[in-house]
């Protein structure tokens, strides 16, 4: 069995409960474990529910001690100073933060030049991966629209929609060599890994779950078994990942 | 929990004691996405490889097109005959058409199992009088009728469904989509009525549904469809063993209910 690194996981309790949620770091473990997956990249839903701030130190704290999970902290724009300070970047080097997200509909701003200045130029320039999904307030306009403000961002682009998105996501893949796509919708659709790295290579996908919304298992299953050669899996499974986080500088 | 087959459809993927018969099924492209497997030479290796013994689907464009009707689904299962099979599908928007595609079923028992309404789409209800004639074959034959059905639909949601139900107890009527996100009367549904079957093609793409339905209704009235060429075999096998299905309740819905409806022999 290959290693499973999962850059699209949620933990923690929500404030509706939801089906199958981990309440905690040990509970996704073993949830992780039953489905073979190795590692994760980890968001609570306090970083939308409550604030960005809390719910950042309260997913680091949360996984202390698990080596095998790994925060993705929520970004906001810097010109409330409220959670992207000066010290930004130190505190996510403390926290051992390598991973971000945006939620610009849930903070209510806008991800693009004019609200986040150079600040997004200094998280493209340290090559930290920023997610943007397409189920939690990204439209596929507004992606279009940062890219264009920050070419050299590391964007990787989650929850691509139930229905096939190839349309609207292999155009962001031709234009942006540093954007990537998580793979638990795209692997939903019937040949959709196949076609993917077809055009595009292997190194754009990275495996995703988003659990607890959705199986480990299911994207994982289409991808051991995907007609692509084994390297490409490995790749897909958790190398590419791997290599993203160890080209990050903090 | 962990069961046999769960090791094994991690380790090979495709089993040759547990195939798959999937009973919503379509065929070639979509206008509003791209389907990869909507071509042929794709499509192929794709079943091949989930071990998809029967795939029983009804064209894109007989469902939307009139003026090409049914005779691409008679081509469509011509070309692959050792796994595709259709439903003859009904739009009664057209009556005529309907009195035509009736009228020759029985020339094509090597491609018709039964019929597909889509009711949501074509805007009249399953059990409007226009569709009477349909119904009543079905009926008379025990044949399969795939509905589209969503929850909350005047069209094809519970009231309409439970309706045709009751109406026509020998037909035997699969709920595509399980009356989607309707999940209590699709249980309900499917423990009061024995001819009546839930269908998982949208369901398994979100924990707690398939859960649901299983715990409610019983492995053996749930059937196992991918709408494919939209949706893969293997995320949704994927998903079954996430929700811990166990073995002898992965083979009802993978297969053996689906040999059932279609008469063929038990694997």
């Amino acid at each position: 069995m290959r290693t499973y690194f999962d850059i699209n996981t949620q933990f923690g309790r929500s404030s509706l409960a939801r089906f199958g949620e981990a309440a905690t770091a040990g509970d996704l473990l073993t949830a992780m474990d039953r489905a073979g997956v190795a590692r994760a990249v980890v968001w609570h839903p306090a970083q939308v529910e409550i604030y960005p701030g809390e719910g950042n130190t309260l997913t680091t704290s949360m996984i202390a001690g698990e080596p095998r999970l790994e925060a993705a902290w929520s970004l906001l724009g810097p010109v409330t100073n409220e959670v992207v300070r000066p010290d930004f970047f130190t505190a996510m080097a403390t926290a051992k933060v390598r991973v971000l997200r945006a939620f610009p509909s849930d903070h209510r701003y806008l991800l693009r030049r004019a609200v986040m200045g150079s600040f997004l130029d200094e998280v493209a320039r340290r090559r930290i991966p920023v997610l943007m999904s397409l189920e939690r307030g990204m439209s596929f306009e507004a992606i279009h629209q940062v890219m264009a403000d920050y070419p050299d961002l590391t964007c990787v682009v989650c929850d691509v929609g139930i229905w096939g998105a190839d349309r609207q996501v292999w155009p962001l893949l031709d234009q942006y060599p540093r954007l990537f796509v998580e793979t638990s919708l795209v692997a939903l659709e019937a040949g959709g890994i196949e076609a993917g790295v077809r055009r595009f290579g292997a190194a754009r996908y990275l495996y995703g779950s988003s659990f607890p919304a959705r199986y480990f298992e299911a994207p994982l299953l289409d991808l051991e078994h995907a007609a692509i050669a084994d390297a490409d899996k490995d790749a897909i499974a958790a190398g590419n990942l791997e290599r993203l986080l160890k080209e990050v500088t903090l | 929990m962990s069961t046999s087959l769960r090791d094994r459809f991690y380790a090979e993927g495709r089993l040759p004691d547990c195939p798959i018969y999937d009973l919503h099924g379509h065929w070639g492209p979509h206008p509003a996405i791209h389907l990869p497997a909507a071509d042929p030479a794709i499509a192929r290796p794709l079943l091949d490889q989930a071990n998809v013994r029967r795939l029983v689907l009804c064209h894109h464009y007989t469902l939307f097109t009139p003026d090409i009707g049914n005779r691409i689904n008679i081509d469509t299962v011509r070309a692959m005959p050792d796994i595709l099979r259709a439903y003859m599908g009904i739009n009664p928007n057209h009556p005529d058409e309907t009195a035509r595609d009736l009228a020759t079923f029985d020339r094509y028992p090597d491609v018709f199992v039964g019929f597909k309404l889509l009711a949501d789409y074509h805007r009249i209800k399953v059990g409007d009088d226009r569709n009477r004639a349909v119904w009543e074959f079905a009926n008379a034959r025990r044949l399969p009728v795939l509905l589209h059905t969503w929850g909350g639909s005047a069209f094809d949601g519970y009231d309409a469904v439970r309706e045709v139900a009751e109406r026509y107890p020998e037909a035997r009527i699969i709920c595509g989509h399980s009356i989607h996100g309707d999940w209590d009367h699709a249980v309900e549904l499917a423990r009061n009525f024995p001819n009546l079957y839930q269908e998982l093609t949208a369901v398994p793409d979100e924990r707690g549904p398939v859960e649901r339905l299983i715990e409610g209704a019983g492995s053996k009235k749930i059937i196992f469809g991918t709408d494919f060429p939209w949706f893969s075999h293997a995320y949704y096998v994927g998903a079954l063993l996430g929700a811990g299905v166990d073995d002898e309740s992965l083979r009802d819905i993978l297969y053996r209910n689906a040999q059932r409806i279609l008469g063929e022999p038990a694997h």
